[in-house]
C-alpha cells in the first residue's frame, strides 16, 4: 500500500467540535491526494473524545457517513493514545479496497484539567490502577525510577529530550508551541507533577485532527513495514517494567516486513507522551542499545541536522497530543519529510529514504510501528 | 493483594478467573503475607477521583515478586512495608478497597475491626439489604455477588450450612418474595440450599422499648449487609428490619429513628455490619463507582464514614452530630479515597 494524501489541522485548544477537526483533516488529505470523497472506498476512524464537555457521540461512523455523504464501510477503532496507529494498521488489513481514508479527531481538552486527566485515567486498569491514583504521568514516573536505578540515567537526560522537541515544535506551524521556544532552564525548573517528573516531562493534551489516504496505486511514499503488538494493562504486572515489550515486538515485525535494518531509518516520529517514554523507546526500537538511550540524546545525532532526527515535528511533547490523532499526525510528518515538503529548518537533509512512526496506547499496552519508504 | 496462579503453566492473574485459558484447570490463590514498597511517586495532580494532593503512589511487591499499585497519603519510601493495623474497638470502622475478589475484601475488612469469632458451630444470621423489587444494577439491594461472597467466606471458615440463616422483612407494600426474586438474592439462597426467612412471620422478643426478632437472640453473629448510599444511612436502616414493623413505626412516631438506632446499637452486641460500596447510589439516585467495603460493629459510625468518603454535604439526622474525629479508622485512610461522588 502507498500514501496518497496526508492532512492535519493545527493542534490547539480551539472549541471546534470533534467532527469539524475530522472534516478539516480529511479535506486536507483528499486535496493533498488530488481526490474527492467520492474516490474513497472505506474509512477507518479513531477517537475517544471526552464526554466531559458535552462532546460525547457514540456511533460516530454514522455521523461521518452523513458528514461526507457516503455509504462506504466505516470502521471505528479505539486504542486511546495509540488509536491513530491502530486505525492505520487496521486499514492496511483491508486489502480489497483501493483507496482508504484513515481519520482521527479529538475534542479532548474541553473541561477543567481535573476532568480531562480523569478521563485519560480511564485508560488505566480500573480496580487497581485507577483507584490507587496511578495517573499516566505517575505510572511513567515510576517506570522511569526503575530505569534510572537499573541503568544510571538522569533527569537531565530527559530535559534534553523536552528541549529538543520544543525546539523542533517552535519551527512547526501545525504545532501548539509554534514560535514559542522553551529554553533548557525552563524545562529543568518546571514544577514537579509526579516525582521525579516535572511538568515539562509531560506532553500536552490538545485538540486536533489528522487524516491519511492510503491506496493500492503506486505513489511516491510506500508503506513497507507494519507491526502491531499489545501488552498487559497492569504496567507493574509485566516481567520487565523498565521497557515496553509491545514496542519491541511491533518494531521486530515492522523491520522484518520492511526488510531493512534499524540503521537504514533516516527520520522517526517516536511516541513521547512523556520524555522518559521517548528515551526508553530509543532502546525498544533499536536506535540505542539497552541502557544507552541517554547517550543517544546527548550525542545530538537525533536533533534537527543530526544523522537521524527524532520527532522533527516537536512530538507529542510540544506539537501536542490529541490522543487518537497522534498516530496519524506522526505519519503526516514522516510523509512530508520523505517528500521534502517540511519547512526548510525542519526538513531532514539529505532527503530521507526511510522514515518510522511509533505510536503507543496506554503505558505500553498497545503499540504500532510503521516504516515508510520514499519511492522514486 | 490476591493473585491467582495456574499450577501447570505458572501464569499469574490478579483476576479470580474460573480456570486457566491455556490449561483449562482451576487457578490457585497464591499465599502472600509480605509486602515491600519498591517505588514511590509523590503526586501533585488533582483529579476527580483523587482530589486531595499530594499523595504517594507506590509500587508494592510481595515475596512472590507480584507487584501492584497502592496509594497512600502518608509519606512512604522505598523499602517500607505497608502495615494495616486492626482496631478491635467496637466503634471502629474498617475501610478496604475491593479489587476483583469480594470474598478476599470481606475477610480483610473484618480483620481490620479485630475479626469475628467464628467456629464450626457458630450460628450466623445474615441480614441482606432488600428494599426494592429491582434488578441488582440499581444498587438498592445487597448484590447477589456480595451475598455469594459472604457465604463463601463463611464456608471457608467451616460454618455449617444449617447454621446459616438469611433473613429480612419488608416495611413497605412490596412482598419480600418479589424483592428477593427480582434482586437475584433468592437465586443465591436457593443455589446454596438456604431457605430465606421472612422476619415478619417470626416471633419477637421484648428488650426495653424494642421488640426484636427472636432469630437475633439465637445467633452468635448477626451480619448486617448494608447496601450503602450517599446521603443515606443504609446500614442503619437495614438494622431496623430486626424490629417488629409496628414497633418500629410506633417508636419512629413517638421518638425518632435516631433514638431507635442508638437503642438498637446497644441492644445488638453481636451485630457486625459490612457496608457494600463498590457501586453506590448518589443522593440523586445515580450509580457511581466507589470500589470499597466498610466494616464495623457500630453501624451508625459506618454510615457516617461512608458519607464523609463521598463528601456528602447534607447529612441525615441520625449521623449529623457524630464527630468523625472520634471514630477510630482501620485500613485505608479516608483521605486516600475521599472524593465528591456527584462529580464522577
Amino acid at each position: 500500500m502507498y500514501i496518497k494524501g496526508v492532512g492535519m489541522t493545527k493542534f490547539d485548544y480551539s472549541t471546534k467540535p470533534w467532527w469539524q477537526f475530522a472534516y478539516e483533516a480529511a479535506l486536507d488529505a483528499l486535496k493533498d491526494g488530488n481526490m474527492t470523497i467520492a474516490d474513497i472506498d472505506a474509512i477507518v476512524f479513531a477517537s475517544m473524545s471526552s464526554p466531559a464537555g458535552g462532546e460525547h457521540q457514540t456511533h460516530k461512523v454514522s455521523f461521518l457517513s452523513d458528514l461526507f455523504k457516503t455509504n462506504v464501510p466505516i470502521i471505528e477503532v479505539t486504542s486511546v493514545c495509540g488509536g491513530g496507529g491502530v486505525a492505520f494498521w487496521t486499514a492496511l488489513q483491508l486489502q480489497q479496497y483501493k483507496n482508504i481514508l484513515v481519520l482521527a479527531s479529538e475534542k479532548f481538552a474541553d473541561n477543567k484539567s481535573e476532568t480531562t486527566t480523569d478521563w485519560i485515567l480511564s485508560a488505566a486498569e480500573k480496580m487497581t490502577e485507577q483507584t490507587e491514583g496511578m495517573l499516566f504521568p505517575t505510572q511513567n514516573a515510576l517506570v522511569w525510577q526503575q530505569y534510572m536505578k537499573k541503568y544510571g540515567a538522569s533527569m537531565d537526560d530527559l530535559s534534553l529530550i523536552a528541549f529538543k522537541n520544543h525546539t523542533n515544535a517552535a519551527l512547526n506551524p501545525k504545532a501548539y508551541f509554534y514560535k514559542k521556544p522553551v529554553d533548557l532552564e525552563k524545562v529543568k525548573n518546571s514544577p514537579i507533577v509526579s516525582s521525579p517528573f516535572r511538568l515539562m516531562d509531560c506532553s500536552l493534551s490538545v485538540n486536533g485532527g489528522a487524516a491519511i489516504v492510503i491506496t493500492q496505486e503506486e505513489t511516491d511514499v510506500k508503506i513497507v513495514g507494519s507491526g502491531f503488538a499489545t501488552d498487559y494493562i497492569l504496567t507493574f504486572g509485566r516481567e520487565d517494567i523498565t521497557h515496553f515489550k509491545a514496542t519491541r515486538l511491533a518494531a521486530q515485525k515492522a523491520f522484518k516486513q520492511a526488510g531493512i535494518a534499524v540503521a537504514d531509518i533516516n527520520v522517526a516520529e517516536v511516541h513521547d507522551a512523556f520524555t522518559s517514554v521517548e528515551l526508553i523507546s530509543y532502546e525498544d526500537l533499536g536506535f540505542a542499545n539497552e541502557g544507552k538511550g541517554a547517550e543517544l540524546i546527548k550525542s545530538g545525532k537525533i536533533n534537527l541536522g543530526g544523522v537521524m532526527p527524532i520527532n522533527p515535528s516537536g512530538g507529542l511533547k510540544a506539537k501536542g497530543h490529541p490522543i487518537s490523532v497522534t498516530g496519524l499526525a506522526q505519519i503526516y510528518e514522516i510523509t512530508n519529510q520523505l517528500r521534502g515538503r517540511c519547512e526548510p529548518e525542519r526538513q531532514t537533509n539529505p532527503l530521507p529514504k526511510y522514515g518510522l512512526t511509533h505510536n503507543i496506547g496506554g503505558a505500553g499496552g498497545s503499540v504500532t510501528v510503521h516504516i515508510f519508504e520514499r519511492n522514486n | 493483594m490476591p493473585f491467582y496462579k495456574c499450577s501447570k503453566c505458572e501464569r499469574i492473574w490478579q483476576y479470580p478467573l474460573s480456570e486457566c485459558p491455556f490449561c483449562n484447570i482451576e487457578l490457585k490463590k497464591m499465599a502472600s503475607g509480605q509486602n515491600k514498597v519498591i517505588a514511590v511517586s509523590k503526586v501533585f495532580i488533582p483529579t476527580i477521583k483523587h482530589p486531595i494532593v499530594p499523595y504517594f503512589a507506590c509500587v508494592v511487591e510481595d515475596e512472590n515478586k507480584n507487584k501492584w499499585a497502592h496509594k497512600t497519603v502518608e509519606e512512604v519510601k522505598e523499602g517500607d512495608k505497608l502495615v494495616f493495623e486492626s482496631n478491635a474497638d467496637r466503634n471502629a470502622v474498617g475501610i478496604w478497597r475491593i479489587k476483583y475478589d469480594y470474598a478476599d475484601a470481606i475477610e480483610k475488612a473484618l480483620e481490620l475491626i479485630g475479626g469475628i469469632d467464628l467456629n464450626e458451630n457458630s450460628k450466623i444470621l445474615i441480614l441482606p439489604t432488600l428494599i426494592s423489587a429491582n434488578q441488582p444494577y440499581f444498587r438498592e439491594n445487597t448484590s447477589p455477588e456480595f451475598l455469594t461472597s459472604v457465604l463463601s467466606f463463611l464456608f471457608s471458615k467451616k460454618i455449617k450450612l444449617e447454621n446459616i440463616k438469611i433473613a429480612t422483612q419488608s416495611f413497605t407494600e412490596l412482598s419480600v418474595e418479589a424483592m428477593a426474586s427480582r434482586s437475584g438474592l433468592l437465586d443465591v439462597c436457593l443455589k446454596n440450599k438456604i431457605t430465606p426467612i421472612d422476619l415478619s412471620k417470626s416471633n419477637f422478643v421484648k428488650q426495653g422499648n424494642l421488640e426484636i426478632v427472636e432469630e437475633i437472640v439465637g445467633a452468635d453473629i448477626v451480619l448486617n449487609l448494608g447496601m450503602l448510599k450517599a446521603g443515606n444511612v443504609a446500614a442503619t436502616e437495614n438494622v431496623f428490619r430486626v424490629l417488629k414493623k409496628e414497633n418500629y413505626l410506633g417508636l419512629k412516631y413517638l421518638n425518632s429513628e435516631k433514638d431507635i438506632a442508638k437503642e438498637l446499637e446497644k441492644a445488638l452486641p453481636n451485630l457486625v455490619s459490612l457496608g457494600e460500596a463498590e457501586y453506590i447510589q448518589t443522593s440523586d439516585g445515580f450509580i457511581a463507582f466507589l470500589g470499597i467495603i466498610l466494616a464495623s460493629r457500630n453501624f451508625i459510625n459506618l454510615d457516617r464514614v461512608l458519607n464523609e468518603i463521598v463528601s456528602q454535604k447534607e447529612l441525615p439526622e441520625i449521623i449529623a452530630q457524630i464527630n468523625l474525629e472520634e471514630i477510630p479508622i482501620a485500613g485505608r485512610a479516608i483521605k486516600e479515597i475521599k472524593l465528591n461522588i456527584n462529580k464522577i
